[in-house]
């Protein structure tokens, strides 16, 4: 098959396949289970088919005519290759997981039509070339996050949903002024047509607030640790799979592939990002609920990865879409274990748990692994892209961002310990068993990717310099 | 031979890692057999690569630098070659002492991973090769820890993280400076003035490599692990592999990396920290109570003499220092496994509750004091020998107070020895441990073995620093001057060594002193210097965890956090919560007026908006 089918089969497979899961569960709920696991697992492959045409380096552009200038244009490069690849296989394993998790509840049907979904507009909003289709994603995207926070639909819940949703959309909409600033200065919403062009800060600043918002950066993160009142699948899949690795993808296809920024504005995003790390951090040292101390965690780590992107020298950037894969497997580790704590105690307060390790050993030691993992410990997958990030930090000459990065991951190694001492170690206060076979295999899974990912980096690396050296192409 | 080679003691003992911890815990005799067989081949590698002594792998890896790449040569594989050699002990040790251990998959498991990493640190020829080791033994450590099972173990095992964490995310920090100015990250190919700039990455990289050695104020969590952690440990990892690991990076850092002078700033900052570890965590050995906590102390206590020496720059008193590591791997090692003997026959090491052990356990007892006498620096013992060149470096810097703190240092080294010794093996039986024998074989062979070592290394001393201090002090030289540090070594008759013999001679006065004062308890020895007025005090501060660098640097880390939650994270939401909703439902209310019912209105507003809309999109398509 040629590559450009493959995108795009990529896009609308889960993009109309989620359209017939309803239809699948009016049959029966078995089906509805085979077809989203089926679906997903046609996402979580097809990527894989790229890696070739990745490693090729260099991009393939396919574009359709449409009408007003609309253009439907898809970039197939290394970058969105691993975006793909990345996001797909973690959605993926969260369907599986949701089997176990959420088989007792309702409105199952648009539980999965959302979900799967959700990966289908990822997977349109990685591979978009345009504007206006990045922003049609962006927030078919928001749509579906919206009902998933709000699954369990109790008053409260729905409140924080409507929170999430009015903050991500409000920055949105002001991003979609950014882009017609930019339509007014170039008269196109073509990415590929506007490669190299100098955009004024003023763009900078309104499309800093949709990413920001969207991936959850100080000062527009509270909705992340809001939205934990979802079902902790959805959390997993907003903070490791799609939705907050939305914002620093952008950043990389605009504010890098794209389009020349201001210096005094990636200066801005450089600071803003480690001090997003930092304030976040403490938040997750503070908390006690334990979705809330893993929610603060991935802002904390979010501002890493803008961090490394927004210094753009090679070491940085590689090392921040390292982190989009190594951040990805361990947190979405760290939230299924969490879930299956949460579903076995039916407590979320870290306080009130303890001694769990005794009921639930694969638990907390793919638990411990992903949160070794997420502090940038060696072996473990999570060191290497830290380091990067860090030492090209360093190189770029941001010596008080390094060290202050440094500082967070000191931060971090606190308080994750501390959640996993008080969760899992000490005197058992709520015993209950490992769940099913379907979660424990997951988060088994994903801890043991974590280790290889480490060990086996030049793999994943090989792509990640690739791409690195695809979008920095203005360093050449 | 083959440059792939240089991965086997990287590779082998990870596999074995694996294979040990897959078997089934029911299996004992072939684990045990396995173990200890794949650590002799540990210690034939470590042989077979020491005679070879040259050679260096290279491929890549990461791109930009980032390259996987090894190198052997005289100081790593002497390092390598002690790291196998006190792998086999400890391992042989293991084989009764953990024995009916819980968790005893695991334990081999984090024992030989410990090991593979340590010697990829070693090897290692590039920054991120080498941080990725060295912070990767963290985890091994943070396990080992663990499987102490006591109450507290996981508390000091976090402990251990954290420290271990801070030092080596400065290291990485000072790795990156090294590479942003000289554009390289190979190993051998940097050499820096430590000045500016430099002079940052020189004390971040030093953090790093101290604080794996276990040196003030980076050592809070070894006294906690002696108490937590199983004893094999403790003699596995702070009394030998982190000294070894940390004094070799330290002493690379102070003679390849940079260009360390004699009293330079940099040369300063080492002797002082150097200085002040050793005093500072003597007194506190001197007050002990527990065997294993007492040794702890010291662990950390020694590493004052490495650094002081390596400090000085002199190249008698770096081969000092370099000297002392290994000696003092020896010794502590030694020490520790007779405490494990002891706590492995009567189940306790508190002083108090031992005494007259040496009838019934005649090995361990001459193994120990072999051991204390030797980190007493006692004539003709390898403690002697290396410490002697450290007092020469330190008084050749011209700073005469730091000999001085090293030699008030060795006074109250051998009080406290005197006061453990006489505690557990001489005096009076104590009545409160039922009749015992002496431990098996495999436990005392070990003990044996670095007690004999301790002999060789001090009377036979040019046979260790011929073949390897020399060596790795020779390149640094001044141009045509010959280094013999064998000659005259263990000459009695010299100023310095006399002022030493003082030292002990001192020692042995405070301790009958006490002992006297205490009614002829051995282990009230120390009580006269631990009631003086002031050190009183201070002591009962330390006991509280005052000084504790872990305790206050934890509170501080929480309180900063509750700050940033308080007035920055909590002030952001609230305006999204309150703020923006009343702002929202001013307008809400506002607009609500507009819908007053009426036919008129709702078409004015509709033309209105019409109108706009129009006229945008005009403007728009201009």
């Amino acid at each position: 098959m040629k590559v450009e089918t493959i995108t795009q089969l990529i896009i609308f497979i889960p993009l109309l396949g989620s359209l017939l899961v309803p239809l699948a569960g009016a049959i029966s709920p078995k089906l509805r289970s085979f077809w989203s696991v089926l679906i997903g697992g046609i996402t979580a492959f097809l990527p894989l088919t790229l890696i070739t045409q990745a490693l090729k380096g260099g991009e393939i552009l396919w574009s359709k005519r449409l009408a007003l200038g609309l253009d439907f244009v898809l970039i197939i490069d290394p970058l969105s290759i691993f975006m793909s690849i990345v996001s797909s296989f973690i959605g993926f394993l969260i369907i599986v997981y949701s089997l176990g998790y959420i088989h007792h509840e309702e409105h199952q049907n648009e539980y999965y039509l959302m979900v799967v979904m959700f990966i289908g507009s990822m997977m349109g909003l990685v591979f978009s070339g345009s504007l206006v289709f990045i922003y049609l994603f962006w927030e078919i995207i928001a749509i579906a996050c919206w009902r998933l926070i709000g699954f369990y639909r109790q008053k409260d819940y729905v409140l924080k949903a409507d929170k999430a949703f009015l903050m991500t959309f409000g920055g949105a909409v002001v991003m979609l002024l950014g882009f017609i600033l930019i339509y007014a200065q170039t008269g196109t919403f073509d990415l590929t047509a506007m490669r190299g062009v100098a955009i004024p800060g003023s763009a900078v600043l309104l499309i800093l607030f949709g990413l920001f918002s969207k991936s959850a950066t100080v000062p527009l993160h509270t909705w992340l640790p809001d939205a934990g009142v979802a079902p902790t699948t959805v959390t997993a899949l907003l903070h490791a799979a799609v939705l907050v690795k939305i914002g620093v993808y952008a950043y990389a296809r605009l504010f890098l592939y794209t389009f020349k920024i201001p210096a005094a504005w990636q200066q801005a995003v450089i600071i803003m990002a480690v001090i997003s790390s930092l304030i976040a951090a403490a938040g997750a040292v503070v908390e006690n609920d334990i979705k809330r101390i893993l929610a603060y965690s991935t802002i904390s780590q979010i501002g890493y990865i803008f961090l490394g992107l927004s210094v753009a020298n090679p070491t940085a950037v590689s090392g921040s879409l390292l982190y989009i894969l190594m951040h990805g497997l361990a947190k979405a580790g760290l939230f299924l274990c969490a879930g299956i704590v949460i579903h076995s105690t039916n407590k979320r307060d870290i306080r009130e748990m303890g001694g769990l390790i005794r009921t639930m050993p694969m638990t907390a030691i793919s638990f411990l692994i992903c949160a070794f993992s997420v502090i940038g410990l060696p072996p473990l997958g999570g060191f290497f892209s830290k380091l990067l990030v860090i030492m090209g930090a360093i190189k770029a000459n941001q010596i008080w961002v390094a060290a202050l990065a440094l500082f967070t991951a000191i931060l971090t190694m606190y308080y994750l310990m501390r959640v996993f001492s008080l969760v899992f170690l000490g005197e058992l206060k709520v015993s209950a068993p490992e769940k099913t076979p379907s979660m424990v295999g997951v988060v088994t899974v994903l801890a043991l990717f974590s280790v290889l990912a480490g060990f086996f980096v030049s793999y994943p690396m090989k792509l990640v310099q690739l791409a690195t050296t695809h979008i920095t192409w203005w360093l050449r | 031979m083959m440059a792939t080679t240089l991965l086997w003691p990287i590779i082998f003992p990870a596999v074995m890692a694996i294979i040990l911890f897959l078997i089934p815990a029911r299996i004992k005799l072939v684990r045990e057999v396995l173990a200890v067989l794949s650590s002799v081949v540990m210690l034939y590698l470590g042989f077979s690569l020491f005679l070879l002594k040259n050679l260096s792998l290279k491929t890549n890896w990461l791109g930009m630098g980032i390259n996987f790449d090894f190198r052997l040569y005289q100081f790593s594989a002497f390092i390598l070659l002690a790291l196998s050699g006190f792998l086999f002990l400890i391992v042989l040790y293991s084989t009764i002492k953990m024995k009916d251990h819980p968790r005893i998959r695991e334990y081999y498991a984090y024992v030989f991973l410990a090991a593979a990493f340590s010697n990829g640190a070693v090897l290692a020829n590039n920054f991120v090769l080498l941080v990725f080791f060295w912070e990767a033994i963290l985890i091994t450590t943070y396990a080992l820890i663990t499987l102490g099972l006591k109450p507290t173990s996981h508390r000091t095992a976090v402990k251990s993280l954290i420290i271990g964490g801070l030092c080596d995310f400065s290291m990485i920090m000072g790795i990156g400076l090294i590479w942003a100015s000289t554009g390289t990250l190979t190993m051998d190919q940097v050499h820096l003035e430590p000045y500016g700039l430099a002079a940052a990455a020189f004390i971040l990289m030093m953090i790093g490599a101290i604080g794996k050695a276990g040196a003030m104020p980076f050592h809070t969590w070894i006294p906690d692990a002696a108490l937590d952690a199983p004893v094999t440990f403790m003699a596995f990892m702070p009394a030998s592999f982190e000294k070894l690991l940390g004094i070799y990076l330290l002493a690379r850092i102070s003679l390849d990396f940079f260009e360390l002078k004699v009293g330079s700033p940099m040369a300063m900052v080492l002797l002082i920290i150097g200085a002040a570890t050793i005093v500072l965590a003597v007194f506190m050995a001197l007050i002990q109570k527990d065997l294993k906590k007492l040794l702890s102390f010291h662990a950390i206590s020694q590493v004052g003499y490495m650094i002081l020496g390596i400090g000085t720059a002199i190249p008698i008193g770096i081969a000092g220092g370099i000297f002392h590591m290994i000696n003092h791997a020896m010794y502590k090692t030694g020490l520790f496994l007779s405490a494990g003997s002891v706590e492995h026959r009567t189940g306790t090491t508190e002083l108090k509750k031992l005494g007259g052990l040496a009838r019934e356990m005649p090995w361990t007892a001459f193994g120990f004091s072999v051991c204390a006498l030797a980190i007493s620096g006692v004539w003709p013992l390898n403690g002697f020998v290396s410490k002697e060149m450290v007092f020469h470096g330190a008084l050749e810097t011209g700073y005469p107070i730091f000999a001085i703190a090293a030699w008030v240092g060795a006074i109250f080294t051998f009080a406290s020895f005197l006061k453990a010794g006489h505690s557990v093996f001489f005096g009076p039986r104590s009545t409160e441990v039922p009749k015992t024998r002496e431990s098996q074989w495999s436990i005392v062979l070990p003990i044996l073995i670095l007690a004999i070592l301790c002999i060789t290394f001090g009377v036979y001393n040019k046979l260790p620093l011929e073949n390897f201090i020399q060596p790795v002090v020779a390149g640094h030289a001044e141009p045509g001057q010959h280094i013999d540090l064998a000659a005259g070594a263990l000459n009695l008759f010299t100023p310095i060594a006399g002022v030493s013999m003082l030292c002990l001679l001192i020692a042995l006065g405070l301790h009958f002193y006490g002992w006297k004062q205490g009614g002829k308890k051995a282990y009230l020895a120390s009580e006269p210097i631990h009631r003086l007025p002031v050190l009183h005090q201070l002591y009962d501060l330390s006991e509280a965890r005052f000084f504790d660098i872990y305790e206050q640097g934890v509170k501080f880390l929480a309180w900063l956090s509750r700050m940033l939650f308080k007035f920055i994270d909590r002030p952001i939401d609230f305006i999204y919560e309150k703020v923006v909703v009343s702002i929202g439902r001013f307008f809400t209310v506002l607009f609500q007026k507009a819908h007053n019912g009426q036919y008129g209105n709702y078409l004015a507003w509709t033309i209105g908006g019409l109108i706009v809309v129009v006229w945008v999109i005009l403007k728009l398509l201009q």
